[in-house]
């Protein structure tokens, strides 16, 4: 398993496409900084692909006020559950 | 399009800026020749904008600033090799597989997720 | 790459050539064979033909590459120009001890290689 981190925004940028088809069937998205604003009910959408493997870290989501817009199939973890993704993925990508 | 690799190794690049707009590329090129002076194995993976570092015909910027095309042509001496061009990107830019800087190998997104899996390190520029 | 920095000037026939805090030209402009060779005189070195077909080599991989070789890439292209007898890191090692890479690249009067260390 692969832990893709992606820190732009849907409506920003669209290497969040290039994420998507760059990942593996068991891979995992992480969603930080902007990124963060692709895990809101009315992005995650866009997300639609990795359903079940979305994650979105709760400091940037908390920061931007955003915690509680935060789409219910997203998995909300903060930094120490950062760490555990990472410890669980052979390797981590980070897209930009 | 292909779907069996040429090879694996033991770093592979993923370079997605265009040449010139910001020093990503060249970056990422650095540090693909870094890891290669020390005997890695490198793959190049062009994506997103990243191919427009294969257009033919390059020249300096307009204030004389170094483009990369002379660094794409030193790959060789320094044993790098493996090229792979996103098939998307270059459907999208409507650039010919055929008409690159370096011979590349056209790739679709579960080609370029085998490519991430079979290198021991990822690096994304 | 090339420093700017001037540490100090080399005297040659006549004319000051500056140099940057590790050896290297500031102006690459400046290069000649006369100021390789007053380079090489200052570590009380004498350059042979065969520093000459290397500083040759390398020269011309820089007026590819627009940049100065590491060891592997200027092995391998010493090895295409003057045979794999002299493509090798020995045969480097010999005319330019400690690190031929940054040294050929110096009395060629080239920026300092920046992808070995």
């Amino acid at each position: 398993m692969i832990l893709h981190i992606l820190n732009r925004s849907p409506g920003t940028s669209l290497v969040y496409r290039d994420t998507l088809s760059a990942m593996g069937p068991e891979d995992r998205l992480l969603l930080i900084e902007d990124g963060v604003l692709g895990a809101l009910t009315s992005q995650v959408r866009h997300f639609q692909s990795v359903e079940g493997r979305l994650f979105a870290l709760r400091e940037d989501l908390a920061s931007r006020g955003l915690e509680g817009r935060c789409d219910e199939t997203v998995q909300v973890v903060d930094v120490d559950g950062f760490v555990t993704l990472t410890e669980e993925a052979d390797k981590t990508v980070s897209w930009f | 399009m292909s779907s069996s690799l040429a090879a694996n190794g033991d770093m592979l690049v993923i370079l997605r800026h265009a040449p010139h707009g910001s020093s990503w590329l060249r970056e990422g090129l650095d540090a693909a020749l870094v890891a290669a002076a020390f005997g890695q194995r490198v793959s190049l993976l062009f994506q997103g904008d990243g191919i427009m570092a294969l257009v033919p015909g390059q020249e300096p910027g307009a204030l004389g600033q170094k483009g990369t095309a002379a660094t794409l042509d030193m790959l060789a001496m320094y044993d790098i090799e493996s090229f792979y061009a996103d098939a998307s990107a270059l459907d999208r830019f409507d650039m010919a597989p055929d008409d690159l800087q370096l011979p590349s190998l056209p790739v679709d997104g579960a080609t370029i997720a085998q490519l991430i899996a079979s290198h021991r390190l990822v690096l994304t520029f | 790459m090339a420093s700017t920095e001037i540490d100090r000037y080399l005297v040659v026939e006549g004319r000051e050539v500056a140099l940057d805090p590790e050896g290297y030209l500031v102006n690459l402009a400046d290069w000649s064979a006369e100021v390789a060779r007053a380079m090489a005189s200052e570590e009380g070195r004498e350059l042979t033909d065969e520093h000459w077909e290397v500083i040759a080599v390398i020269r011309d991989f820089y007026a590819r590459y627009e940049a100065s070789p590491a060891m592997r890439p200027l092995v391998k292209a010493v090895a295409q120009s003057l045979g794999a007898e002299k493509g090798r890191s020995l045969h480097l090692m010999k005319l330019f001890p400690d690190s031929p890479a940054k040294e050929a690249a110096r009395l060629a009067g080239l920026p300092k290689p920046t992808n070995c260390l």
